[in-house]
């Protein structure tokens, strides 16, 4: 055999060894989160299924729309293929220079370590397309393992990291719908297997059994948890918590008249984000407090749709509120849904609030810290239907790929990932 | 709940408007209620109503002090009014409808109480309250109060339409269905209300729904529910079939004409035809059996032609005949094959028919001679059109069919009126090298004269003979065994295997993965898709694969 023939051999060889651990372009792929994205809330999916495979990501904090950066990885290029999911591969230049311009304005590099593992709440014959988080992680790619009362009630909140709460009235009053649509089968059949549910588990209504699924999450959060909650969730949560010992249900719905002195009664330092609400106490009103600004449902008190714009934070002092609020848009069209917006006089002074309507007496997108965990509470239903209503066709997120209004609820899934530095301040 | 209360805002000013009122307050009040000044509204609706009260002015009182918000403060005056007028309905259905809306329900009992005390067989109370309960979401009082009415009234008669739209909102299908055959018998304009009613119910239902529906006999109200309810269920066949089963009058023949006109929009053409048909042999006129006849021609029976647009109702104007009639007659000769005759039948309307005409009907008869397998002739007949006919695009399709590729190309380049045939003709020639093809063009033959197994056959073979268009060959071959029930798996995995980088084979995985999703292979189809973005990034159809992928992946919802 000739010197050169042994030299292609070895050549050959090295190749064969070396050659596979060298990304074809560069050593990182950028997903860019800014106008330049394709798809941006597949981008999340990408992202968070890389974390689960091991793979450490950064999330480039108000760099180009809040961009991720991840290994140049054959199977991360082939998913973003699939996906229509924008990708840059940046070389080890590329990166220094990017870092380099991170670190003179307000942006921050966040290490994403672990993906969190994520529950929805909500009952299991429930369809994905009835809920905005159940949509943006079915587009998304990203698994999550659906968790009713009986699981609550079992225990099993302790095996997750992250909850989402949508559309549910823990004050057990199925959000007052009987008024409209107390015959409709949809709603009886609601009711029957709440009742039904509350009788198995040993409660003696549904308003008791809903109470104590909402302590259950309240400690579940100051264990640590982190709590991410929308529409009429985010409302009646706080309700049921600070009314654990008092009757804050109509008769329709435990069979006794709520407490006339409730108002008096709620233990507002209980909850994790509001304080000093008034309850409705009519049974013929379709609101639960005057947490809520936007009173959808009560004519003579609905409150038109404006536009919300999210704050900006200093990336770097405030990586939290930073990642909830990352977007390609500041300025966002506002959404109905049961609870749309918090009024300002019934916030707790430690809530961060992430998005404001500027000159209206609500705020939309509220943070905070509670015990070891975290909450967060959007108002509203669904970004992309503004005026959803029952029996409304499912929104298709392949029509809304870069949905702004959806990137809050993605940033909200990802943010439990991000390893926790030592504060700067 | 808001919505509803438009809709009714919305009848209400309607009827209002129809209506001649000459007091000028009441014409003001009306004026600033359209200008949405309602707080002037309300003092000069309020003004009219102390002057005089009338429905118009109680009315209009009523919807400016909703849009205020102040409904409560119609509660006094309507009081007064009812008791002056203690039978007038639409005080009486004001009062409720207000007393629903501020949510006291007690009151609501008390007045419809008082209602019946005043009018105890009268259905008018009955009947208002229980819409109301309905529009409010609460079926089951509403049923108590029609079972009550049905006792002081003696029957259901006149509350079959609220019993019908309860039992709908309450999921009772059946009865909902039966009361409303009972009430579409009276009121047969309640058709769509019905339809609208019953489409909400489970397929488990609704075979008893058709049955009762079309028990007999055949009545209009019912028969045109259950058709558009077969529309809604995406039966179109079947809505059809609900319709024609009425007996023969101008009623029926306008709802066939409608019928057939929208099936007509949505290119469903053996309906369109059958149901126009319907129309005009009741009530016919040139123009509906014009649009019958064309139909019929598109639905493939062009025999039906003759007899409906007969060229001697003409017989005193050759030319008007020639202008409608005669095209229609030529093309469905020559769908029937019938060259010969279309030629003489152009010949004997010759000079009735301008130079463009000739040689679009010229067309039409070199079209019936290629279907009857003859080519030459076929020539001749658009040679006789005129000294343009040898450079037209006719004259490509021919030499295409006899496999002259050099001259078709010319001539096929050359065409106006681009169609899908043209651009799928045009794509194949053009990649075909040499100027002649007799394969490729005996599968074009075929295909133009209707055989699409042979044709599907024919291209399969000529793609062995064309290496260098094989693969859009196959992918013809294909789409003519799927559209005939054949399974065309295997073209597909020939183009994707052997062909896999040109176009027709993105083209073929993506119909190949299309097919496995409908067959429920939805991992398959996912297989498929991810193999053709991955191969092909740069592809025009990779946001249809995308999409795709999406659906067989269940990420977004199928509707």
């Amino acid at each position: 055999m000739s010197s050169l023939s042994h030299l292609r051999r070895a050549l050959l060889l090295f190749l064969l060894l070396v050659a596979p651990r060298v990304p074809a372009h560069g050593q990182r792929l950028l997903i860019p989160m800014d106008d330049g994205q394709t798809n941006h809330l597949k981008a999340y999916g990408l992202t968070y299924n890389a974390m689960k495979t091991g793979v450490q990501a950064e999330w480039l904090l108000n760099y180009r729309g809040g961009s991720f950066l991840l290994p140049d990885a054959p199977e991360i290029r082939r998913r973003a293929a699939l996906d229509g999911i924008s990708t840059e591969p940046v070389s080890d230049a590329q990166l220094a220079s990017l870092r380099r311009e991170m670190s003179t304005g307000n942006m921050e590099s966040v290490p994403l370590e672990k993906a969190p593992r994520i529950a929805v709440y909500t009952p299991a014959e429930a369809s994905p397309w009835d809920d905005a988080v159940t949509l943006a992680l079915k587009y998304s790619g990203i698994e999550f393992t659906p968790i009713y009362d009986e699981q609550v009630e079992n225990g099993d909140l302790s095996r997750y990291d992250w909850i989402h709460l949508h559309h549910e009235d823990f004050t057990g009053q199925f959000n007052k719908f009987h008024l409209g649509y107390r015959d409709a089968p949809w709603f009886r059949d609601l009711v029957a297997k709440n009742a039904a549910s509350a009788k198995k588990l040993g409660f003696s209504s549904v308003p008791a059994l809903k109470k104590d699924v909402a302590e259950k999450i309240r400690a579940f959060v100051e264990r640590g948890g982190f709590l991410f909650a929308m529409c009429g969730a985010t409302e009646t949560l706080e309700l049921a918590i600070a009314g654990q010992t008092v009757d804050i249900a109509g008769e329709f719905a435990d069979g006794s008249p709520m407490d006339p002195d409730a108002d008096a009664r709620m233990q507002w330092k209980r909850t994790p984000a509001f304080r000093d609400a008034h309850l409705e106490h009519s049974p013929f009103v379709n609101s639960m407090s005057d947490i809520d600004g936007h009173q959808v449902n009560v004519p003579g008190r609905r409150q038109p749709l404006g536009t919300f714009t999210l704050f900006n934070f200093s990336a770097k002092f405030d990586p939290v509120p930073s990642m909830l609020v990352q977007n390609h848009r500041s300025v966002l069209n506002d959404f109905f849904g049961v609870t749309t917006s918090f009024t300002k006089a019934t916030l707790k002074p430690g809530d961060i609030v992430l998005a404001t309507e500027e000159g209206a007496p609500w705020v939309k997108y509220i943070h905070g810290d509670y015990g070891k965990g975290t909450w967060t509470y959007l108002g509203g239903h669904d970004p992309e239907d503004p005026q959803h209503a029952i029996g409304n066709p499912p929104t298709d997120l392949s029509l809304h790929k870069s949905s702004p209004g959806y990137r809050l609820i993605l940033n909200n899934v990802l943010f439990p990932a991000a390893k926790k530095k030592p504060l700067k301040t | 709940m808001l919505v509803a209360l438009a809709i009714w805002v919305g009848n209400t000013t309607r009827v209002v408007a129809q209506e001649e009122d000459p007091r000028p307050e009441l014409m003001k009040a009306f004026e600033m209620e359209n200008a949405g000044k309602y707080k002037e509204a309300a003092l000069l609706f309020r003004a009219a109503v102390r002057a005089k009260a009338t429905p118009d002015a109680v009315l209009g009182l009523e919807r400016v002090y909703a849009e205020l918000g102040i409904s409560d403060s119609l509660l006094a005056p309507l009081d007064s009014i009812i008791a002056q007028q203690p039978r007038e309905v639409v005080y009486r259905t004001v009062q409720l409808r207000t007393l629903q809306i501020l949510r006291r329900d007690d009151k609501l009992r008390d007045a419809f109480e008082r209602w019946v005390r005043a009018m105890p067989k009268d259905p008018a109370p009955y009947r208002e309250y229980a819409r109301i309960l309905i529009q409010f979401g609460r079926p089951s009082t509403a049923d108590s109060i029609v079972s009550r009415g049905r006792i002081a009234l003696g029957s259901l008669h006149d509350l079959e339409y609220e019993n019908a739209q309860l039992r709908a909102a309450m999921g009772e299908w059946i009865p909902s269905a039966q009361s409303w055959r009972r009430a579409l018998v009276d009121a047969p304009h309640l058709a769509i209300a019905a339809a609208y009613a019953l489409a909400p119910s489970p397929p488990a239902s609704r075979e008893v729904i058709r049955a009762t529906l079309a028990s007999p006999p055949a009545q209009a109200g019912a028969r045109r529910a259950l058709a558009e309810l077969e529309l809604t269920w995406g039966r179109p066949q079947e809505a059809w079939d609900a319709l024609r089963a009425l007996a023969p009058d101008t009623a029926a023949a306008t709802m066939w004409e409608e019928f057939g006109d929208r099936a007509y929009g949505e290119e469903r053409w053996s309906i369109a035809r059958d149901a126009l048909v319907a129309a005009v042999r009741v009530r016919r006129t040139s123009q509906l059996a014009l649009r019958a006849a064309t139909a019929s021609l598109r639905a493939g029976t062009p025999q039906v032609v003759f007899t409906l647009v007969p060229l001697a109702e003409f017989a005193a104007d050759s030319a008007r005949a020639a202008r409608e009639y005669l095209p229609l007659h030529v093309t469905a000769m020559a769908l029937l094959g019938r060259a010969r005759d279309a030629d003489a039948l152009i010949s004997r309307y010759d000079r009735f028919t301008t130079p463009a005409q000739r040689m679009r009907l010229a067309q039409l008869v070199a079209n019936a001679w290629v279907r009857a397998g003859d080519i030459s002739r076929a020539r001749d007949a658009l040679r006789a059109a005129g000294p343009d006919a040898d450079s037209s695009e006719a004259a490509g399709w021919l030499a295409l069919y006899e496999g002259r590729l050099g001259t078709a190309r010319v001539l096929l380049k050359q065409s106006r009126e681009p169609s899908p045939d043209l651009a799928m003709a045009m794509g194949i020639v053009a990649r075909t090298r040499g100027d002649s093809a007799p394969l490729l063009g005996a599968a074009f033959l075929a295909l133009s004269r209707g055989d699409s197994g042979a044709a599907a056959t024919q291209f399969v073979d000529a793609a062995v003979r064309h290496p260098e268009v094989a693969s859009a060959l196959l992918l013809v071959g294909a789409r003519l065994n799927a559209a005939r029930g054949v399974d065309a798996t295997p073209l597909w995995q020939r183009i994707v295997a052997e062909f896999a980088a040109t176009p027709e084979a993105v083209e073929s995985e993506l119909e190949w993965a299309r097919a496995l999703r409908k067959k429920g292979d939805a991992a398959g189809a996912a297989t498929h898709l991810e193999h053709l973005i991955l191969s092909a990034p740069q592809s025009a159809l990779l946001p249809q694969a995308r999409r795709e992928l999406e659906l067989a992946r269940g990420a977004v919802p199928s509707s």
